[in-house]
């Protein structure tokens, strides 16, 4: 019955058609590590803040004297609305905590690189609209800490040249973060989400056509492709088990962890919290704007350390295939990142006093210096890598690339090949690339 | 061996970010509060005949206390002029309050997540009242605090006084903590539920994933 | 890693995934209960779910219009010549006794709500008059002229004394 339904779709739809070719039999790496695991992982962590957020706006209310306590309402009367707020507000941090890892896996496997450039492209993309939504998001509960965190932010489009002023009105509906503010940041909240779920889909087009990296870099032979289905969709379905554990630990032993005291305050415009700190996902960002003296410099500084992720594919000039698995150098310069955004992190975190602000200043240094100094470095990997050769390991994956490609070019099989791609599971047949 | 100190760096610095987060609010006398209904029903005892004078607790309504096991009865008799499916709220009005304390007392419905180490640190304000060589009270850890000592701890004379008064402010801080999040205990019992559920689940998970890879060869 | 003993056994391989694919499943569903169960009325609208009446304001002969469960609630203190009138009358459309339709003679209790299409009747000397479509009602809420299938429809109440009722149940 189902066999008849599914044909007479595929005469009309080509369902069957797109679910084989980009789900079920879709090839993939079979060296993947659970590193891979994060993308999708993220999607599911999408679909968690989609759900329970529109089921927490049946009952929020996006005005100034209601807000704060339509939360109230929703934690004490709604039934199970404690659940569905805890289960967004750690789903907010959970999201930043696997998209951070997804990128930190980027980073270390070289996985932006040639001809992955447009999907590094849109996975920023997804990260920048998180990170817009999640602000307007913050500001929902108004709270103490969510409204002055907003009236900061705001503020920092004021340092625009001519016209910051204006700006700053038009971005708030009013001269300080208001009534206008909040019911717009409602709207555009609900709204960005599924701006992010079709960046999604496109950010899979992109996957689809480049397919995924693997650890080594190096493009694997054809055979060495395996079927998403059942190898990768049962691996994700365990990482999501894994997931929801360490999740469900939070949002039923802890959820409080997640939520900033002074946010359990209602927002007081009269009164500032001793110390304002953002979300921990924007604490290195926070750190890098305070460390520069200059209003205006460090607004730009801070959109910098964003964007200049963007050029990364271009100041990586190496040879060598992937990332950091065959280039030491590289994979030092990873770890600094990794321990650099740590620091920054922490700086973000305390007031700007005493060496606190040195710190954060060398930090930041530090945070752009990696990737000036990425071109010389890899130039360098380069030319060492010309003169000594590459690990064997590498080598070998290389050769083995190329001799496929080579095969697939002139149509030559060698009886071999022919057995062992037999062998494969189901008859799968690996793609061109 | 490497791998092992960049891990252990990692999670060291992490740690130092998540304490850097919480930062130290003076010295806090520890406490593990009793999140049973008897103590939560003394707490609520205490709060609405003392607290109650000044504070107020507006998103907890009187018959919610039947959620800890009192019975109408029982809330009734807490009640002066107001009527039990009314919010907590202070008798004194706010201007008076202002006026007598330089501002409004802060509601306490949401004190004990409003503050970092919540309970603990409702405990050590309310017990760490003292005489200054003035004869004014004034409070260690909230120098210059404007709430009045109000049952009296600075007083106590023996040992027992003290512990009396410290038995009672516990209990107080057991109420708070249940009115910030009246729905702690069916939140952890359904957590239960859903841990072991899921850890079974993503066992069978793992086990189906070592089968369905065992295929490749 | 016997990879051909487990292409032998496929019985043993789809009993594990039958049921991992059955403890997700129950996973699922139990996972939308909570979403399901927020859309139900919450804590503070179920305790609008009754309403009180306090009796002693309703001079004999007039009505008093209250709200139970955002509905108009008629409460009418009726004469001993409109109970009388009421018990000895009875009508076509929708038959019933006066008696079955009070707990006391000299109260009754409808909802204020045409049984037509939902408008609000107007009181008369008599009952009812609905402004819509003109349908008539008596002194016990009974229909008599439509286009109204239905007598008034008397709610759930209950006296907790003589001087007090609580329509709705908690």
């Amino acid at each position: 019955m189902l066999k008849k339904a599914f044909s007479w779709v595929d005469e009309r739809f080509p369902l069957s058609e797109v679910i084989k070719h980009e789900l079920t039999e879709y090839p993939v790496p079979r060296n993947l590590n659970y590193m891979w695991n994060f993308g999708f992982l993220a999607m599911f962590v999408l679909i968690v803040q989609l759900v329970s957020g529109i089921f927490l706006a049946m009952h929020y209310k996006a005005d100034v004297n209601m807000a704060f306590d339509s939360i109230q309402h929703i934690m004490r009367d709604v039934n199970y609305g404690w659940l569905i707020r805890y289960l967004h507000s750690t789903g907010a941090s959970a999201f930043f905590v696997v998209v951070f890892i997804h990128i930190g896996r980027t980073l270390y496997y070289g996985s932006y690189r040639r001809p992955r450039e447009l999907l590094w492209w849109t996975g920023l993309l997804l990260w920048f609209l998180l990170m817009a939504t999640a602000f307007m998001g913050y500001l929902l509960p108004w709270g103490q800490m969510s409204y002055w965190g907003a009236q900061v932010i705001t503020s920092l489009f004021g340092t625009t040249p001519v016209f910051g002023e204006e700006i700053v009105r038009w971005l708030r509906g009013d001269f300080v973060v208001g009534d206008a503010t909040l019911t717009r940041f409602f709207a555009l909240h609900y709204l960005f989400p599924f701006i992010i779920s079709a960046a999604v889909v496109i950010h899979l087009v992109a996957l689809h056509w480049v397919k995924s990296s693997n650890p080594s870099g190096i493009t694997l032979r054809a055979k060495d492709n395996i079927p998403f289905h059942p190898y990768f969709t049962i691996k994700d379905m365990f990482g999501v088990g894994v997931f929801l554990i360490v999740f469900c630990g939070f949002v039923f032993f802890n959820p409080e962890f997640w939520i900033e005291a002074d946010n359990n305050i209602a927002a007081n415009p009269m009164s500032t919290p001793a110390h304002i700190v953002p979300e921990w996902y924007f604490l290195p960002f926070y750190a890098i704007l305070r460390s520069i003296p200059d209003a205006l410099g460090g607004v730009i500084t801070m959109f910098m350390a964003v964007a200049i992720f963007a050029i990364l594919p271009w100041l990586d000039r190496s040879n060598i295939p992937g990332g950091a698995l065959f280039r030491p150098g590289y994979r030092i310069m990873v770890y600094v990142f990794f321990v650099d955004v740590l620091v920054l992190s922490y700086v973000g975190a305390k007031p700007p006093e005493g060496s606190f602000v040195i710190i954060g200043q060398i930090a930041t240094l530090i945070y752009f210096g990696l990737f000036l100094l990425l071109p010389f470095v890899s130039s360098h990997e380069a030319r060492r890598s010309r003169e000594k050769g590459l690990p064997h390991e590498a080598e070998r994956l290389i050769r083995e690339e190329q001799e496929d490609l080579l095969r697939r070019e002139h149509g030559v099989r060698r009886k071999g090949d022919e057995e062992r791609l037999g062998q494969t599971d189901k008859g799968f047949q690996g793609e061109e690339r | 061996m490497k791998r092992v100190l960049v891990v252990l760096s990692v999670v060291a610095l992490l740690m130092g970010v998540a304490s850097a987060m919480a930062s130290a609010v003076g010295k806090l006398k520890s406490l593990d509060v009793d999140e049973s209904n008897e103590a939560r029903q003394r707490g609520a005892e205490t709060v609405i005949s003392a607290c109650m004078m000044c504070h107020s607790l507006k998103y907890v309504k009187f018959m919610d206390l039947a959620d800890i096991g009192m019975s109408k009865e029982q809330i009734e008799y807490l009640l002066e002029d107001q009527k039990i499916e009314d919010r907590m709220l202070s008798l004194m009005p706010m201007e008076i309050r202002e006026e007598s304390y330089g501002k409004v007392p802060p509601d306490l419905s949401l004190i004990t997540i409003a503050r970092k180490k919540g309970p603990q640190y409702v405990y050590t304000l309310l017990t760490d009242y003292y005489y200054q060589e003035d004869g004014e009270t004034n409070n260690y850890l909230f120098e210059g605090i404007k709430m009045p000592d109000v049952l009296a701890y600075a007083d106590a004379e023996s040992d027992q006084e003290r512990a009396d008064i410290e038995a009672q402010m516990r209990d107080v801080v057991s109420f708070l903590k249940w009115a910030a999040d009246p729905h702690s205990d069916e939140r952890r019992s359904l957590g239960v539920y859903v841990i072991i559920y899921l850890v079974i689940f993503t066992t069978l998970l793992y086990l189906l994933k070592r089968r369905i890879w065992s295929r490749l060869h | 890693m016997a990879s051909d003993k487990d292409l032998d056994r496929p019985d043993r391989r789809d009993f594990l995934g039958a049921v991992t694919t059955a403890v997700g499943a129950v996973g699922v569903v139990g996972a939308c209960y909570p979403f399901v169960s927020s859309m139900n009325p919450s804590k503070d609208v179920k305790v609008k779910s009754t309403s009180l009446v306090d009796l002693d304001s309703i001079p004999e002969g007039k009505t008093h219009t209250v709200e139970w469960q955002g509905k108009p609630i008629f409460v009418v203190h009726r004469t001993d010549e409109v109970i009388a009138d009421m018990q000895a009358s009875s009508t076509d459309i929708d038959p019933q006794a006066d008696k079955d339709r009070v707990q006391q003679l000299q109260w009754l209790v409808v909802i204020g709500i045409c049984t037509h299409l939902g408008c609000v009747p107007n009181r008369t000397e008599s009952g009812w008059s609905c402004p819509c479509h003109g349908s008539i009602y008596d002194n016990s809420g009974r229909v008599l002229r439509g286009p109204a299938p239905k007598n008034l429809v008397v709610p759930p109440y209950e006296f907790i004394n003589e001087k007090k009722i609580i329509i709705g149940k908690a």
